[in-house]
């Protein structure tokens, strides 16, 4: 995680100083991951990280650069299919966890016979639309509301990396090159390689190219990136170093 | 049981697409290894490897006990490989998966059947007393090539190993507390080393070594042995040679690095009660 001076590091079960939880006078506080509500009135760190806080939106959130993903409404993930069922895709979200299902109609201008065929192992982009403890989470590559894909849907091509779920948050923020830190992609951009990305939100980094070698090296860049916690400044100079060992 | 997680569809096509162009996933080179670090632990016999992301701890210890009645005049040597659920959850224990037997057999086969170890040497008092050497396999991470690191981690951890010194006086054994005297090392014979070529493409034209993980689940996988050129059977024996000489260089320097750490004063030699032969 990107460090800021400003932020607490709290461990589980830490107590949370009064001071530092937001007060608004007419929203009510909003507890994200990582927090837990003891009735009536105490907060209490579930894991080890960053206290992060939005006065504008009082809500209250851990920064922490978790092991495994725990699936909530709204994130963009990457899965990969397991197997089809009349009327649901059975895919994965990460690997040696129960299946998360994907409705077969789920898809951008789906009806019963133009939907998608996706084999065993086929890559889909997706959005989490229903995540509950001790269900099943159910997922979606059509915005409800629009009937658009934005996006999302099956990927082809290309090649799949593994990043940490810290990374992929914050290559996932609105402005990541302020909040997160990560400049690499937009580094390798303006280098003049030519390719597209997806960021699931469950740790994994799609990337695709029409010549091999810039997705190894988009690959490599992010994947050292996050292994060896470069700074914006370091990360521009690797991808330097990059660009010149490819021509 | 959990089955092994498969790579993508997107993946394995890749994969191979950059193969085809003489590209690897992590930007080595076709006959390149990743970085291997031997490290020896503080008591005799202990080792740990680390080849990229793949480590592995070899344990060895030796105990006194009966020798089997149809070899009197042998010691006892056993090897145990143990995939825990902490190097992948695919593995269970007390299940061995295939990996697992076919990792167990291949250890089994280059250390102890090419008698790297004197068993002889480990007997004490014939039909009655011998030694039982038995080294403990662990991985404790696993990302592929598995083999050539669990190889060298058995071969280097029976060279580190020193067993207790003993001495016999007509029929008793005395066996001496380190205190008394400082333990013997096994009767090593030669120090046999794995290398493991994987083949890719339809008729296997591609050649790595030391696969990761992603690679190792796509390479051309035939049990029962598949036909290979000549020609890349010689060049993969030619190069499987200069590895080897590699692997023996380390553990050589490794094995002095630690013997001068253990030597504080110059004492070792003194109080080793061994005699040249």
């Amino acid at each position: 995680m990107a460090v800021q001076a400003d932020r607490v590091f709290v461990l589980p079960g830490d107590e949370v100083p009064a001071a530092l939880i937001p007060s608004h006078p007419k929203k009510a506080l909003k507890l994200g991951p990582g927090l837990r509500h003891v009735p009536p009135s105490e907060l209490i760190p579930t894991v080890a990280g960053q206290l992060a806080t939005d006065h504008k939106k009082n809500s209250i959130w851990v920064e922490y650069n978790g092991g495994r993903y725990i699936p909530a409404v709204g994130d963009l993930v990457i899965c990969s299919v397991q197997r089809s069922g009349p009327d649901y895709y059975y895919v994965t979200i990460t690997d040696y966890t129960p299946n998360a299902i994907l409705p077969q109609l789920a898809f951008e201008m789906a009806t019963k016979k133009t939907r998608p065929q996706l084999n065993h192992g086929a890559l889909v982009y997706a959005r989490v639309c229903l995540a509950n403890r001790h269900m099943d989470p159910e997922l979606e590559c059509v915005s409800p509301t629009t009937g658009k894909a934005d996006g999302l849907g099956p990927l082809v091509g290309g090649m799949l990396y593994d990043i940490s779920l810290g990374m992929s948050r914050r290559l996932l923020m609105r402005k990541s090159v302020e909040e997160g830190k990560v400049a690499v992609l937009d580094e390798l951009g303006s280098a003049g390689l030519a390719f597209e990305t997806a960021v699931g939100r469950n740790g994994k980094l799609w990337v695709n190219s029409e010549s091999v070698k810039t997705v190894l090296i988009v690959g490599r860049a992010v994947k050292e990136t996050d292994e060896n916690h470069l700074n914006v400044e370091q990360q521009k100079k690797l991808v330097r170093k990059l660009v010149k060992e490819m021509n | 049981m959990p089955r092994e997680a498969e790579p993508s569809l997107n993946e394995r096509a890749f994969v191979i697409q950059a193969l085809q162009e003489g590209q690897r996933i992590d930007g080595r080179a076709f006959d390149q290894f990743r970085k291997l670090d031997l490290r020896f632990g503080d008591q005799y016999g202990v080792a740990d490897v680390t080849l990229g992301k793949t480590r592995l701890l070899a344990k060895v210890s030796a105990e006194v006990t009966a020798p089997y009645t149809d070899r009197p005049f042998d010691g006892i040597f056993t090897i145990t490989t143990e995939l825990s659920p902490m190097a992948s959850p695919a593995f269970e224990v007390n299940r061995p998966t295939e990996t697992e037997v076919l990792l167990s057999r291949l250890i089994e086969k280059t250390v102890r059947r090419s008698n790297a170890l004197d068993l002889e040497s480990l007997c004490l008092v014939a039909g009655q007393k011998c030694w039982s050497v038995r080294v403990d396999l662990h991985v404790l991470s696993h990302d592929g090539n598995l083999i050539d690191a669990s190889c060298l981690a058995v071969v280097a951890a029976l060279r580190h190993f020193r067993k207790p010194d003993t001495s016999m006086e007509g029929d008793t054994v005395t066996i001496y507390t380190p205190a008394e005297r400082e333990p013997v090392p096994l009767s090593w014979l030669h120090s046999p080393f794995c290398v493991t070529f994987s083949f890719y493409g339809e008729n296997g034209e591609m050649m790595l070594v030391d696969a990761n993980l992603l690679e190792e689940q796509l390479r051309v996988a035939k049990l029962g042995g598949t036909a290979v050129e000549g020609t890349s059977l010689i060049q993969c024996a030619s190069a499987a040679v200069a590895r080897v000489k590699e692997f023996s260089t380390l553990v050589d320097a490794k094995l002095a690095d630690d013997l001068k750490r253990r030597d504080k004063g110059g004492l070792l030699a003194e109080l080793s009660a061994e005699n040249e032969r």
